[in-house]
């Protein structure tokens, strides 16, 4: 067996800072993250930069602290290079690139949503799945085939997350998990456009439609079991398309919203239906976090896919299927 | 009149299951929308009458334009089914790539022209996939499955339809891609026009590039 190789993963796409350790076995030896949580409304990109410089020292002593190691026994410093927030973006790769020169090792560039689909193959043991990544940020139904991981289905607007979040803020109950919550004591299901387009989604008109019966005067809880509802089910069923279309027999869920108890209990419905088995990435790893950049460069280390410090440039709109994914055809050991 | 026998389950989608029929010396198919556990009852209900509503409607409309689909028979509202004609044939994704290299660019010409047509009478296919073009023995290609279909002026749709079809060649064909959509946009462009056809791939382009990464509350 080849020897083991250790990586430090940075995170700062939105408003996450993390650190984590991932071995090339397929280790976690550490996960810290430092989460920037705005006083209202959305992320601002420069107060979460803000928030990532101050904790960023404090992350890497912590993080190797935590996994019992010299910095110097570390193969490899990988950095998430993107999608994300500019200013977010460059703490981390800032940072990234300083360890990197410093301990004299290779710099590895992460895409962010790759990073949220191999934590998820890793911490489940889903092999070959249908993924459906779902985040404030991002919603996306994508597939590995033919050396890349494909994508299915989008969100022609705004992100599944971003819908609920912004839902939640505006009513003033809160960002998710509070619409969902709220949902619970809804009573009356009221319609709201269901936007499906083949595997693509649409939640801009829905958020609109939605803020209106709030402002008509229907209850809270309804408007919100209504847009949870149908949220989730043009979720499910853009999902069950992909299935049908890729005829892949698992379905694996990450990303922050993959922690919605709702969500998960219609996808693990849907599943039956197409003898599918489902898989959700734990709460620990749902959210962005250090040890799925670790690992994903972990994984980059093993195909030989590391940066040049000076090509090293962050990238905002970094697309998943821009990766050639070589690792999933080396002949890693399951 | 006798009853329909099922002969065959054809295609258990994501949506609805596709059976071929027997009826009175006809071969038919039907669809039916079956309802879906995973929905609360009355969003499934809902969505359910109201898209096998529109899909009837709107085949009977691309018949008229002479868009090549199925012919329909018979609409049953209570169980969310359609009864329609049945083409023999293959679905063109997996057509695709046995097909010899000159077909491929006639058909995805053709391709173009057809929804070039659905599209100056503003119907948007809404699924358009190569799973959902039909191959028939006689190397002529109908469109199916018209579930998600709308009417509409909004040029965005009409890119999101393009933009699918490029991403169902990009995710299963995509050595066959380039080709393909540069044949489809050739003949697309013969039917609305150089003009049209260009306003409409700016979206396209638009599209590909917007659905990325959105900023919270940006």
């Amino acid at each position: 067996m080849a020897e083991e190789r250790l990586v430090l993963g940075i995170e700062s796409t939105a408003h996450t800072l993390g650190f984590g350790i991932a071995s090339t076995t397929g280790k976690i030896l550490a996960n810290v993250n430092y989460v920037y949580k705005p006083k209202e409304g959305g992320i601002h990109p420069r107060e979460a930069a803000q928030h990532h410089s101050l904790h960023a020292a404090r992350g890497v002593i912590e993080v190797f602290r935590k996994a019992g190691i010299d910095p110097k026994r570390i193969d490899g410093v990988a950095f998430s290079a993107g999608p994300g927030m500019g200013p977010c973006l460059r703490v981390g790769a800032t940072l990234a690139r300083a360890l990197a020169l410093k301990l004299g090792k290779p710099l590895l560039a992460v895409n962010h949503g790759i990073a949220h689909i191999e934590i998820g193959r890793l911490v489940t043991g889903a092999e070959d799945p249908v993924v459906l990544y779902i985040a404030g940020g991002n919603t996306l139904i994508t597939a590995y085939l033919d050396g890349r991981y494909r994508i299915f289905g989008e969100t022609l607007d705004i992100a599944a997350g971003n819908c609920l979040d912004a839902f939640g803020i505006e009513a003033g109950i809160g960002p998710m998990p509070n619409p969902e919550i709220r949902a619970r004591e809804g009573r009356e299901l009221h319609p709201l456009p269901y936007k499906v387009k083949g595997m693509d989604v649409s939640f801009s008109g829905l958020l609109t439609a939605a803020l209106k019966l709030l402002k008509k005067g229907v209850r809270v809880e309804d408007v919100c079991l209504s847009i949870t509802e149908t949220v989730y089910s043009m979720l499910t069923e853009t999902l069950e398309r992909a299935l049908a279309f890729t005829e892949k027999g698992e379905i694996l869920l990450v990303g922050g919203l993959a922690r919605s108890i709702r969500l998960r209990q219609m996808i693990e419905a849907m599943a039956k239906l197409h003898d599918a088995k489902v898989y959700v990435v734990p709460p620990e790893y749902a959210g962005d976090n250090g040890a799925m950049i670790a690992w994903t460069g972990a994984l980059q280390l093993l195909s030989g896919q590391t940066i040049k410090v000076e090509e090293s440039k962050v990238r905002p709109k970094f697309r998943i299927d821009e990766v050639e994914v070589r690792w999933r055809s080396l002949s890693r050991s399951k | 009149m006798e009853e329909p026998k099922q002969i065959q389950v054809i295609r258990i989608g994501a949506e609805a299951i596709v059976s071929r029929l027997r009826w009175n010396g006809f071969d038919l198919v039907s669809k039916h929308r079956v309802p879906k556990p995973y929905r609360v009852p009355e969003l499934d209900r809902w969505i359910r009458d109201r898209r096998t509503i529109r899909e009837a409607k709107i085949i009977v409309e691309l018949k008229r334009a002479g868009v090549p689909a199925p012919a329909i028979i018979l609409l049953d509202r209570s169980s969310s089914t359609i009864y329609m004609q049945y083409i023999k044939g293959v679905e063109l994704k997996k057509a695709l790539d046995r097909l010899d290299p000159m077909k491929v660019v006639e058909i995805a010409g053709r391709l173009g022209e057809i929804v070039g047509r659905m599209h100056l009478r503003k119907i948007v296919h809404g699924d358009l996939t190569t799973s959902n073009v039909i191959l028939d023995e006689a190397g002529r290609i109908y469109l199916i499955d018209f579930g998600l279909s709308s009417v509409t002026d909004d040029v965005e749709e009409f890119a999101v339809d393009i933009h699918l079809l490029d991403r169902s060649l990009e995710s299963a064909h995509h050595k066959l891609r380039e080709r393909f959509m540069r044949n489809f946009l050739l003949g697309y462009s013969k039917i609305v026009g150089r003009e049209r056809a260009l306003e409409v791939l700016g979206k396209v382009k638009e599209i590909r590039m917007r659905g990325r990464y959105v900023k919270r509350g940006g």
